[in-house]
Parts: structure tokens; sequence; C-alpha cells
């Protein structure tokens, strides 16, 4: 696999720092190199915060992705997406959440731009919103097809506490079931 | 020797690394960006019989941390540039005293509250001389996640071999990012440790100060019914303050030579791609991350580019420094700061001609930017 770069960006709080962690975790557990790198502001509730991933399997030296070189980012803020959305290289994919984030026409010309309700999926159909980091990990690997699922999943299991793991599995099957219908469009 | 791998971040890892050490006090205070290496320690002290405690400020946490230390115990504190601020006279008493201890600094942007959760290299100047007066800081510096926990492992060692405060250097880049580790052993390092040498005559017998001219103080623990005065003022062999002339001088000139005679023992850098290298790119730190990543970059292009670091800062390997610039005539500096490494480099090789390459905006140097400069030399 050559190398993957992924941008998760958002609000702090909403759990983008630990969607990142169990992407770096679960390619390292697989036997290749994964990195993790996170920016936030002094305010960190509500600041926008950004997650660089770099999956690859030679060894990483530099942490954070290269402006230009991202191939996949997912943004569920408005503020944070119009900041960091030029790391994406043109032609590359966004996903976002419609309700939240607000591409222009020209942005829609420039990347492959994709509308998930994802905070919606994990408020109304998981029942619990916290799970949006996860929603959101299942359809960036679904889309990317960065990590084998179950080597992800078990990593995200390990993560979070013993008493949401069924609501943590169904907020990652339902993320993959979304990200599919948009593929298939 | 045998390695784990760890997945974790360089805050937490520095944690891991004090424990494993042998370190059973931690005070301080939480300061972007380095609460986490206090959040990991807390966690794991009280659960080997060690404590850590949150004290009223920076101050406070370095004070709690000499008591500690005084007591016998390995003792840890961590904060980043305004906390050292904050640390520094008492630094200085430590130094003074010959008090061994570890500083863990996260380095954010200065000065002042600066940019508190953004990456800077800014607190090279002041870990070489955070307090007044003469001294010879320790300062190590982290440039990998591995490293994070090595150089705390070898901080401490160093703390008790020349009975002073070890410095380690982090950054925000380093302190905060997560991937692999791959780490010695805790067994292995416990097996490293070489605890502080102690007097074992009789208590009446018992001069910690008085010591050959190159060798630090031994101080037993208190309360061990060896009795000894405590003193940031120039002292006697008993700890007394005195202002008798020979002795007040022969301490200060101890204080710089237990160090500068023994730089041996504290030299630690790594050379990168430098064995036909016709450019020599030097950095430290996360920085160092951007620099290896350049030098792929510049290989490919048939640029031959190498990269010195310094692990050890203070003392820098000057005399491997010239070593290097006596040969290679381009030398690019590159760090998070406005040149302070860059004059010691300047000071080292003898040069007025090493070119740099500075940021000070709270944002990484990237591969490329680098890459550019070389171009340009």
């Amino acid at each position: 696999m050559a190398k993957t770069l992924m941008r998760f960006t958002g609000v702090g709080g909403q759990g983008v720092l630990l969607a990142g962690e169990i992407f770096a975790a679960a390619k390292i557990k697989t036997g290749g190199h994964g990195l993790k790198t996170a920016t936030y502001t002094s305010q960190v509730r509500g600041g926008p915060t950004v997650v660089d991933i770099q999956l690859d399997d030679e060894e990483i030296y530099y942490p954070y992705a290269n402006d230009g070189e991202i191939g996949f980012m997912l943004s569920v803020a408005d503020m944070s997406y119009k900041l960091f959305k030029n790391g994406v290289k043109p032609g590359g994919t966004i996903v976002v959440d419609p309700n939240l984030v607000h591409p222009t026409d020209e942005d829609r010309k420039k990347w492959h731009i994709h509308e998930i309700p994802i905070i919606t999926i994990a408020k109304e159909e998981v029942g619990n919103v916290i799970t949006q980091s996860v929603v959101a990990l299942a359809i960036a690997n679904t889309m990317m097809n960065a990590i084998d699922k179950t080597a992800l999943i078990d990593t995200m299991l390990s993560k979070v506490p013993a008493k949401v793991h069924a609501v943590n599995k169904i907020a990652y099957e339902l993320g993959e079931k979304y990200a599919r219908a948009v593929m298939d469009k | 020797m045998a390695t784990r791998e760890i997945i974790s971040t360089g805050n937490e890892l520095a944690a891991i690394a004090a424990v494993d050490a042998g370190c059973l006090f931690f005070g301080g205070y939480p300061l972007t960006p380095s609460s986490e290496v206090m959040h990991e320690i807390s966690d794991l002290l009280p659960k080997i019989g060690g404590v850590a405690i949150q004290m009223e400020d920076e101050i406070g946490g370095i004070c709690a941390v000499i008591g500690a230390a005084m007591a016998g115990q390995r003792s840890l504190t961590a904060t980043s540039g305004p906390g050292m601020s904050l640390k520094a006279e008492n630094l200085g008493l430590a130094q003074m005293a010959e008090v061994p201890l570890v500083c863990i600094n996260v380095m954010r942007g200065g000065p002042s509250t600066g940019l508190p959760t953004r990456v800077s290299q800014g607190d090279i100047l002041q870990s070489k001389n955070p307090s007044h007066g003469d001294y010879k800081s320790i300062t190590l510096c982290a440039g990998s996640l591995a490293e994070c926990y090595t150089e705390t492992v070898r901080a401490f060692n160093l703390a008790d071999r020349f009975m002073q405060p070890v410095i380690v250097l982090l950054d925000e880049t380093i302190g905060h990012m997560h991937g692999k580790a791959d780490i010695p052993t805790a067994e292995d390092v416990k097996a490293g440790i070489v605890p502080r040498k102690r007097f074992d005559g009789a208590p009446e017998d018992y001069f910690p100060y008085e010591c050959e001219h190159d060798q630090p103080a031994v101080l037993n623990p208190m309360f061990e019914g060896y009795r000894y005065h405590f003193t940031g003022l120039h002292h006697d062999r008993k700890g007394f303050p005195t202002e008798e002339i020979e002795t007040c001088r022969k301490l200060i000139q101890r204080l710089e030579d237990k160090v500068e005679l023994h730089k041996d023992e504290l030299e630690s850098y790594e050379e990168f791609m430098m064995d036909d290298a016709d450019i020599m790119i030097i950095a430290y730190g996360s920085v160092s991350l951007a620099a290896k990543e350049s030098i792929r970059h510049l290989r490919k292009e048939g640029i031959k580019a190498g990269l010195f670091r310094p692990i050890t800062i203070w003392p820098s390997p000057a005399e491997k420094i010239k070593e290097h610039t006596d040969k290679i005539e381009k030398v690019l500096v590159v760090e998070l700061n406005i040149g302070q490494y860059h004059s010691e480099i300047q000071r080292a090789a003898a040069r007025l001609d090493i070119a740099g390459l500075f940021k000070v905006n709270g944002r990484p140097i990237s591969p490329y930017e680098i890459v550019n400069k070389v171009k340009e030399l």
C-alpha cells in the first residue's frame, strides 16, 4: 500500500482526535507505520481542530500531512472546513456533514465532495452523539480502503469503555453503509 | 537489549519513562502542551506507592520536587516555557545546593503566554541558563517518540551522577504526536539505574560538599541521621553559609568543572546520511523529522544532504560540530526560533557563514521549506 494521508477536521470536543489515534494504532498493529498529529487552538472546546493521519508501509519521519498531498478529508465544522480544505489535493475526496458544512460551487469542481449527515446519524440512528467519531472512522476507512476492517474495529473497541462497545459497533456499520451508498451513486 | 513496542504520545512516553527509571515523586502544575505528562504520571505513581501532587503553581511544583529529592527520591516536574520562567529561581537553588531532579519542558510559543497550543523551540537558550549565576546546565532534547522515553531515563541517571537538575526538552509536536515507539523493556531500564552516591561513614565525619574539584556533592537522604545544612547561599563543606574567599571560588568553579570536565559522559548526537554529505543540516527535536524527510527528497534529486542532530543540547557537542563544519562548506541550521542554536553552531564552528532557516509563528517547518532553502545555498 502506498502512503495514505487523511485529515479530520472539526471543533474541539467532537472526538476527532480519538478517531485519528484509532487509525494510527490499527495501522501499527497490522504491521505498518501510522502517525497522528493534531493541531488545535487555545480555545480547546469550540476551536477549530485538525487531525492529520499518515499510514505508510515505510517509516514516517515528518508527522504532519503536507498541504496539497492529502487524499481524503472529513469535516464536521464549517470554520474548520474553510481553514483546512486547501490541504486536499485537487481531485481528492472530501466528506462533509451537510447540516454543518457548506462547500462552494467552486469547491465541488475542485474536489469530490460527498455529503453524509454524520452528526444526525450518530444522534438519531445510533442514539448517542458521541459515536460521531466512529461513524466518521467507518466512512473514512470505507472510502479509502485504508485498513482491514476487523483490525480497525478491534482497535476502536480497545479504546472505548466496554459498556459502549455495542453502540460503537452499530455506529461503525452505519458509517460504512452510508459511505457505500454515496460511493454507489 | 530487548525492546518493546508502545503506541502512545511523546508526553505519555516521558511519564512512563520516569516511572520505569525509578521516579516516585511528581510535583507540578498542568500547563499546555505538557499537561499529559502530569496526567499520565498521576495515574501511574499511586499504583506503585509513589506520589503525584498538583501544587498551587509551577513554583510550588519545583519546590516540592526539591524536597522529595532531598529526601532521597528520584523526582520529576514537567511544564512548558512560562512554567520554566517561574521555576527558574528554584532551578538555580537546585544547581547551587546540588539537588538531582528532572524537569521536562514541552516547548510552546513564547515569550510570555505566547502560543499555548502551538509548537516552538524558543526555550533553547533559557535551558542553558534558566537561573542567574554560574553553573553548567545539562539539557537533553528528544527527536523521536522513542527518545521521549530514552532521554527521560537518561536524564534521571545523569541527575544522580552529576547531582543537579537535568532538563529534558520536548516540543508540542513531539509531545502530542501519536504513534509507535520501540523502547527498552522496563526490566532493562531498571537494571541500568545507577543510584546517587551515598556516604556510609560515621555521621560526624560527613561533609557533603567536601569533594574533588570536578566531582558533585554527596547528599545522603535527609532524615537518616546524616545532618547537614541546605542553602542557596555560598556554603562550606557542611553546607553552612560562608563568604570565605577561597571556599566561594572553589564551590562555583566546581559547579562548572563537574560538568565541563566530564562532557564525554554527556555527549550524544545522531548523524543521518552524513557519510558522503556535502551539505549539512543541523536540527533537533521535531524539526529533525522534517529535516530527515527533506533529505529523502534531496537525495532523490542527487543532492547529497545529511543531518547532524544534537541530542545533548547543553553542553553542546561543539568539537563534533567543528569536525564537520571544518570539512563541509554548506551548513544550514533549521529551528523553530530566531536562531538560538544557530549562534552556538557559529561559535562551535568558528564561522559566521552558517545559514539559517527559522520560523516563529507557531507552525512547523515543512520538509519542502527545507528542500527549497538547501537549493538556495
